[in-house]
C-alpha cells in the first residue's frame, strides 16, 4: 500500500538547503577552473611540442574514458597517501575540475577549430596582429559555437556534483542520507532530492538560454 | 620603379608547382586584369602579393619592399595593401560599421566612436551602403557584403588593391552594384589588381591584360590588342570559351 | 591485511560481467523505450509529443544516483514487495538509457525529416512506409556516432551501482581496497578495466563520425 509521508521532511529545510548551496558551489568552482584548464588544454592541444599535446591527448582521453567516481576516489584515497591530505570538499572540487577541464578542453578545441582559416586571412589582411586576430575575430564566433556543448556539460556538472557525497562532502545527496537516518522515509528522502536538482537544472537551461540570446545577437547563415 | 615588382616567382604547393616563374610590373594607377582559366594560379598570385603564400623561389617587391624577406614586418605592409575575396569574408558577428571599423581602430588610425562612425559612412558611402551601416553581414545581399568587403579595405586607405574573383560567388543580377563600384575606383586612379571572369570589364575598365596558363605569364598587353589579336592558341581558346 | 595480489585483478576482472550484465539490460529494456520516445517526440500528436518530451527532460534533469536512490527505495514502496537490487538497479538503468538514447535518436529522425519528409510523401508513401525506409536508415546513420558514445556514457555511469551495494566492477574495487589497504592499486586497476572497455568504444564512435562528415 502507498504509504508516503513527505510532512516529516519539512523540520530538515535547513539541511537541504545546506546541501544545495555546496551542490552549487562545487558546480560554480569546478566550472571556473575546469574552464581554466579547457583553454590551457585547447591551447597546448595546439602546441608546437609533441609531448605537450601527447600529454593532453592521453589527459583528455583517460578522463573521458573512466568513470568520474573512480577518479574521485583515487583524488580521495591515494593523495593522503602521497602526504597530501584533502578534505572531502577540495578532493571532490579537484576532482569535479579535471573532469571538467577534460571536456571543456576538447569543447574548446573543437569550437576553436570550427572557425574557417578565411575568417584569420581576412582578419590578418587588414593589419591585425595575431592577438587581435584571436580577440575580435575567431572568439566571438568561437564562444558561440562552444557555449550549446559548454552549457549542457555545465548541466551534466551540475548533476555530477551528487558523486561528492560519496567522500562524504555534505552536498544534497549527503544531507539526504542524513535525513533519511532520521525519518526513515527513504523515497520521499530521493524524491524530493530529485525535484530539487530538476529546478536546479531547469534554472541553469533558462538562465543559459537567456543569457545565449543577449550574448549572440548576430544572425546566423548566410 | 614600379608599385608591384613580381620578379621570376616559384610557387609549389607540395610536389605540383602552381606557379612556374612569374614576372609583371604593376605601375602606380594601373588596372591590372588576371584571366585564366581555374586552377592556372591566379589565386595563389594574388595571395603571393600581400604574403598569404610563402613562396619557393624569385621575389616579390610592393612599393620597394621584399614581401617575403624575413625583416619586412607583413602586418604593417598589409595595412596598405587590401584584398576583397571571393566569399566576402564579412565578420558575421560584427556589424557593418565595426567591420568596417575594426582594423582602423586597432591599428590607430582613427578614434573609437564619432570618428571611427564617420569614416565608416564615408567608406560606405563610396559603395553606396550608408544605411545599412548598423545592419549585421548576415541581414545583407551577396552584392551589398561584397560592397562592404571592399568598403572595409577602403577604410584603411590602401595604395593597392587585389580583387579575386569578387563577383563569382553572386547572383547574375547582383554582379552589375560591385563591377560599378569597382569602375568608380578605377576613375578616383586606385591602384588595382584583380582576377576576374567579366571579360566586359576587363576589356572596359582595365588598363592591362595578363593570360595565365599553367602558372605562367602566357600573354599580356592592352586588352583591346590582346582581344582582337591573340597571339597564342590558348588565349583564343580562351576567350571563346568565356564568350 | 593481506597484499594486493592477481587474485584481485581476477575478482575484479569477473566482477566486469556484472557491470556488463547491467549494460545489456539497460539496452535491452532502454532501446525499445528509447525508440518509442524518440518517435513521439517527432510525431503528429501533440500530446505525445508533450508527453515524451517532459519524460526526456525530466529524467535528463536528474542525477543518475537520484535515479538510483528512487528505484531503490521506490520499487518496494510503490511495487509493495522487496525486489533484488539487479532489478532495482536494472531499473534506473533503463530509464536513464531510455532517455538519452531517446534524446540522440529524436535529434536524427528530426534532422532527416526536415529534408526528406516532405519528398518523400510526394511519392505517395505512407506515414509508417516513409519512416520505416525514408527516415529510419538514414536517421539511424546520423544517429550511429553518438549511439555508441552514449555506450560509453551507460558503462561508465554503471559504476554508481556500487552506492547502493550492487557488485560490479567499481564496488569489486572498493572490496579490494578496503581488503587490502592499497587504494591506489585497487582503483587504478579498476580505472584501467573501465578505460579498456570504453576506449575503442570512443575511438569507433569517433571514426563513425569522421565517416559521417565526410560523406556529406
Ligand atoms: N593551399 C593549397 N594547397 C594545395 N594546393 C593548392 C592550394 N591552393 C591552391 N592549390 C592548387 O593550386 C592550383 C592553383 O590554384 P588557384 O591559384 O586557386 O587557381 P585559380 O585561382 O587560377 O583558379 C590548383 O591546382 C589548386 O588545386
Ligand atoms: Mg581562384
Amino acid at each position: 500500500m502507498l504509504q508516503l509521508n513527505f510532512n516529516q521532511l519539512w523540520r530538515y529545510q535547513d539541511e537541504f538547503l545546506h546541501g544545495m548551496s555546496l551542490t552549487l558551489l562545487l558546480t560554480l568552482v569546478a566550472t571556473l577552473a575546469g574552464l581554466a584548464i579547457g583553454l590551457a588544454g585547447a591551447a597546448a592541444a595546439g602546441s608546437r611540442f609533441a609531448a605537450l599535446r601527447l600529454f593532453v591527448r592521453s589527459y583528455v582521453e583517460v578522463i573521458r574514458n573512466t568513470p568520474a567516481l573512480i577518479q574521485l576516489f583515487l583524488i580521495f584515497f591515494v593523495l593522503p597517501y602521497a602526504g597530501l591530505r584533502l578534505p572531502p570538499v577540495y578532493a571532490a572540487a579537484a576532482a569535479l575540475s579535471i573532469y571538467m577541464g577534460a571536456y571543456a578542453s576538447e569543447i574548446i578545441r573543437g569550437g576553436l577549430a570550427s572557425i574557417p582559416r578565411s575568417q584569420i586571412e581576412a582578419g590578418q589582411c587588414l593589419g591585425l596582429t595575431r592577438w587581435q586576430v584571436f580577440r575580435h575575430v575567431i572568439l566571438p564566433p568561437a564562444l558561440r559555437n562552444i557555449y550549446p556543448s559548454i552549457t549542457s556539460q555545465i548541466v551534466l556538472l551540475l548533476l555530477g556534483t551528487s558523486l561528492a557525497s560519496q567522500v562524504s562532502a555534505p552536498e544534497l545527496f549527503h544531507a539526504a542520507a542524513f535525513v533519511e537516518s532520521r525519518t526513515f522515509r527513504s523515497f520521499e528522502v530521493y524524491a524530493v532530492v530529485c525535484a530539487i536538482y530538476f529546478t536546479l537544472v531547469l534554472a541553469f537551461r533558462l538562465a543559459f538560454a537567456g543569457i545565449g540570446r543577449i550574448a549572440f545577437r548576430w544572425p546566423t547563415g548566410r | 620603379m614600379a608599385l608591384v615588382e613580381i620578379r621570376n616567382v616559384h610557387k609549389s604547393f607540395g610536389e605540383v608547382e602552381v606557379l612556374r616563374g612569374i614576372d609583371l610590373a604593376v605601375e602606380k594607377g594601373e588596372i591590372v586584369t588576371i584571366i585564366g582559366r581555374s586552377g592556372s594560379g591566379k589565386s595563389t598570385l594574388l595571395r603571393c602579393i600581400n604574403g598569404l603564400e610563402q613562396i619557393n623561389g624569385g621575389e616579390i617587391l610592393v612599393a620597394g619592399e621584399r614581401v617575403h624577406s624575413r625583416s619586412t614586418d607583413l602586418r604593417k605592409l598589409r595595412e596598405h595593401v587590401g584584398i576583397v575575396f571571393q566569399q566576402f569574408n564579412l565578420f558575421p558577428h560584427m556589424t557593418v560599421a565595426r567591420n568596417i571599423t575594426l582594423a582602423p581602430v586597432l591599428t590607430g588610425r582613427v578614434a573609437k566612436g564619432d570618428a571611427a562612425r564617420e569614416l565608416a559612412l564615408k567608406v560606405l558611402a563610396q559603395v553606396g551602403l550608408e544605411e545599412k551601416i548598423d545592419a549585421y553581414p548576415g541581414q545583407l545581399s551577396g552584392g551589398q557584403q561584397q560592397r562592404v568587403a571592399i568598403a572595409r579595405c577602403l577604410a584603411m586607405s590602401p595604395y593597392l588593391m587585389l580583387f579575386d574573383e569578387v563577383t563569382s560567388a553572386l547572383d547574375p543580377e547582383l554582379v552589375g552594384e560591385v563591377l560599378k563600384v569597382m569602375e568608380d575606383l578605377a576613375t578616383q586612379g586606385m591602384t588595382m589588381i584583380l582576377v576576374t571572369h567579366e571579360m566586359n570589364f576587363a576589356r572596359n575598365v582595365a588598363s592591362k591584360l595578363v593570360f595565365m596558363h599553367a602558372g605562367m605569364v602566357h600573354e599580356e598587353g592592352r586588352p583591346a590588342d590582346l582581344f582582337a589579336n591573340p597571339a597564342t592558341p590558348e588565349l583564343a581558346n580562351f576567350i571563346s570559351s568565356v564568350r | 591485511m593481506r597484499g594486493f595480489t592477481i587474485s584481485d585483478v581476477l575478482t575484479m576482472l569477473a566482477a566486469v560481467q556484472w557491470t556488463a550484465t547491467l549494460v545489456v539490460l539497460a539496452l535491452a529494456f532502454g532501446a525499445p523505450l528509447a525508440l518509442l520516445l524518440a518517435r513521439m517526440c517527432t510525431g503528429r500528436s501533440r500530446l505525445a509529443r508533450l508527453l515524451a518530451t517532459g519524460i526526456l527532460q525530466l529524467v535528463q534533469g536528474v542525477p543518475v544516483l537520484g535515479l538510483l536512490m528512487f528505484f531503490y527505495f521506490g520499487m518496494p514502496v510503490f511495487l509493495g514487495i522487496k525486489v533484488p537490487a539487479l532489478v532495482s538497479v536494472g531499473a534506473a538503468f533503463t530509464i536513464f538509457t531510455a532517455a538519452f538514447l531517446g534524446e540522440i535518436w529524436r535529434g536524427g529522425i528530426q534532422a532527416v525529416h526536415v529534408a526528406q519528409g516532405e519528398a518523400a510523401a510526394c511519392l505517395g508513401l505512407t506515414r509508417w512506409q516513409t519512416f520505416r525506409h525514408v527516415i529510419a536508415p538514414q536517421a539511424f546513420r546520423i544517429a550511429l556516432p553518438a549511439t555508441v558514445g552514449f555506450l560509453v556514457q551507460l558503462i561508465k555511469n554503471t559504476s554508481l551501482a556500487s552506492v547502493v551495494g550492487f557488485v560490479e566492477l567499481a564496488r569489486a574495487g572498493q572490496l579490494a581496497s578496503a581488503a587490502t589497504f592499497q587504494p591506489l592499486l585497487s582503483y587504478a586497476c579498476v580505472a584501467a578495466i573501465y578505460f579498456a572497455l570504453c576506449f575503442p568504444l570512443t575511438l569507433w564512435s569517433r571514426s563513425l563520425e569522421d565517416k559521417l562528415n565526410g560523406a556529406r
